[in-house]
């Protein structure tokens, strides 16, 4: 058993767009659904960071399947270039757990040209907040265009920050063409569903 | 393409930050001074990666290096087993333990079994070509070590996995000492300019000053006995100590 014998999904995204917010959303769901996960943080920057990340999944899934990986202030390395150390923590779940069924990789904080490695991926989630701009999918950075799902979060905030949500869905149909994309809200849990359904269907039952 | 020219070029693919063996997220204890506020410039950087290097990379991981080329030319693998158990037993913060083995078992991945044979068959072990000696029989071990690697029977630490890899591909031991030491010095100071605030001029003006001490210390440790394996750093192993229960970190180690 090794990182190539379990689904991987990547959550990539600038900081503060609700990465870890929506991997909090998910990761409940998954288990309801009957999946073992494991998760990855890899913007665990204190002691504390882990301990509230390990905490927030208490009684789903077993401490020793949420771990961080610290990436040396190069997020994009961790999960582009050089997946490596993420790699090997993915092994680590799967030795100690051979019936893992996914593990949710999520990203630090990045810009918009963040995209996951292949190997490290088999479909990313790319999460964006209307907060950070109604002008960030007309950008065309690579997460944006390059994810198997556009996430767009945050939409609650959209009228405090002049956000048009009719621009940016506009705007993201025309960059993303074919591919995906949702809107959510993940401090109500609003569009969370559809995120689930995306990644059920592309990904555990592909 | 000569031997020569083939080892070379092993040696800059093995000391390129490129090589994804997750380098970069290793400071080996950089971190920890820089939050203690115990590098305030260049010097000091200067000063902590010389004692590094004449501390820990000689007397230690390059002795490991050079006798695990040894050991995988001679087709001996008790003696890389031995090696191993060594360096092991002798890097003392649990961090640095952890760094150097998940690199060894990323590194064996990348250019271990598989890719092998086909360097052996490239006839890179040419012997008119002077390459250094013994390393017609370099590619052997490769597969059992990283069976036992992946068996948990040994360690895997990197220089170990380094010198069983560049004894395969035809790399001289002292070479493969100079590519390790080399990339070992530009990953803490990638750490250093990342963590800190160092220009890259300055960046570079440390490498520069070290460079003759990573000639010195790999000219001076190549030949030495693994038995005399040992590293005397207790501040740097005390500062990757903190490290684990850092209030703030970035890096692995």
């Amino acid at each position: 058993m090794g990182y190539r014998d379990v689904a991987k999904v990547g959550l990539g995204g600038p900081v503060g767009s609700g990465k870890t917010a929506m991997v909090r959303r998910l990761v409940p769901e998954l288990v309801e659904r009957d999946y073992e996960v494991g998760v990855i943080a890899n913007d665990i920057m204190t002691q504390e960071d882990a301990d509230v990340f390990r905490e927030s999944f208490d009684g789903l899934i077993p401490d020793e399947l949420v771990e961080g990986v610290e990436t040396g202030a190069c997020p994009h390395t961790g999960i582009r270039e050089d997946p490596s150390m993420n790699l090997a923590t993915i092994d680590e779940f799967t030795e100690r757990h051979p019936e893992l069924d996914v593990v949710l990789i999520e990203s630090g904080g990045d810009n918009l040209a963040a995209t996951f490695n292949p190997e490290l991926a088999d479909y990313f989630l790319f999460v964006i907040s209307v907060a950070e701009g109604e002008d960030i999918p007309r950008k065309r950075g690579p997460g944006v265009t390059q994810a198997d799902l556009l996430v767009v979060n945050k939409t609650d905030l959209a009228p405090h920050v002049d956000a048009d949500l009719d621009v940016i869905d506009e705007d993201a149909a025309t960059v993303r063409g074919e591919d995906p994309f949702v809107f959510t809200n993940c401090k109500d849990g609003e569009g969370v569903d559809a995120v689930l359904e995306h990644v059920e269907r592309e990904v555990l039952f592909a | 393409m000569t031997s020569d020219s083939s080892s070379f070029l092993t040696a800059l693919r093995l000391s390129d930050s490129f090589l994804p063996v997750g380098g970069y997220t290793a400071s080996y204890g950089v971190e920890q001074y820089l939050n203690e506020d115990r590098l305030e410039d260049g010097e000091d950087l200067q000063a902590l990666l010389a004692a590094y290097l004449r501390r820990v990379v000689g007397p230690c991981e390059t002795v490991a290096l050079a006798n695990a080329h040894a050991g995988a030319a001679a087709g001996d693998i008790e003696r890389l087993f031995a090696v191993d158990e060594r360096l092991h037993a002798v890097t003392m913060p649990r961090e640095f333990r952890e760094s150097s083995t998940k690199a060894g078992a990323k590194l064996c991945e990348l250019l271990g079994p598989a890719t092998a044979t086909s360097s052996a068959a490239d006839g890179r072990e040419d012997p008119s070509a002077g390459t250094g000696s013994s390393v017609a029989d370099g590619g052997e071990l490769v597969a059992p070590f990283a069976d036992a690697i992946h068996s948990d029977a040994t360690p895997g630490h990197y220089p170990i996995v380094f010198g069983v890899v560049a004894a395969a591909r035809g790399l001289p031991q002292l070479s493969a000492c100079l590519a390790h030491a080399y990339s070992f010095v530009t990953g803490l100071l990638g750490a250093a300019q990342r963590l800190g605030r160092f220009s890259h001029t300055e960046i570079q003006s440390v490498l520069e000053s070290l460079e003759p001490v990573i000639t010195d210390v790999c000219e001076h440790h190549v030949d030495d006995d693994v038995t005399t394996m040992a590293a005397f750093a207790p501040m740097a192993e005390i500062m990757g100590m903190r490290h684990e229960r850092a209030g703030r970190r970035l890096f692995m180690s």
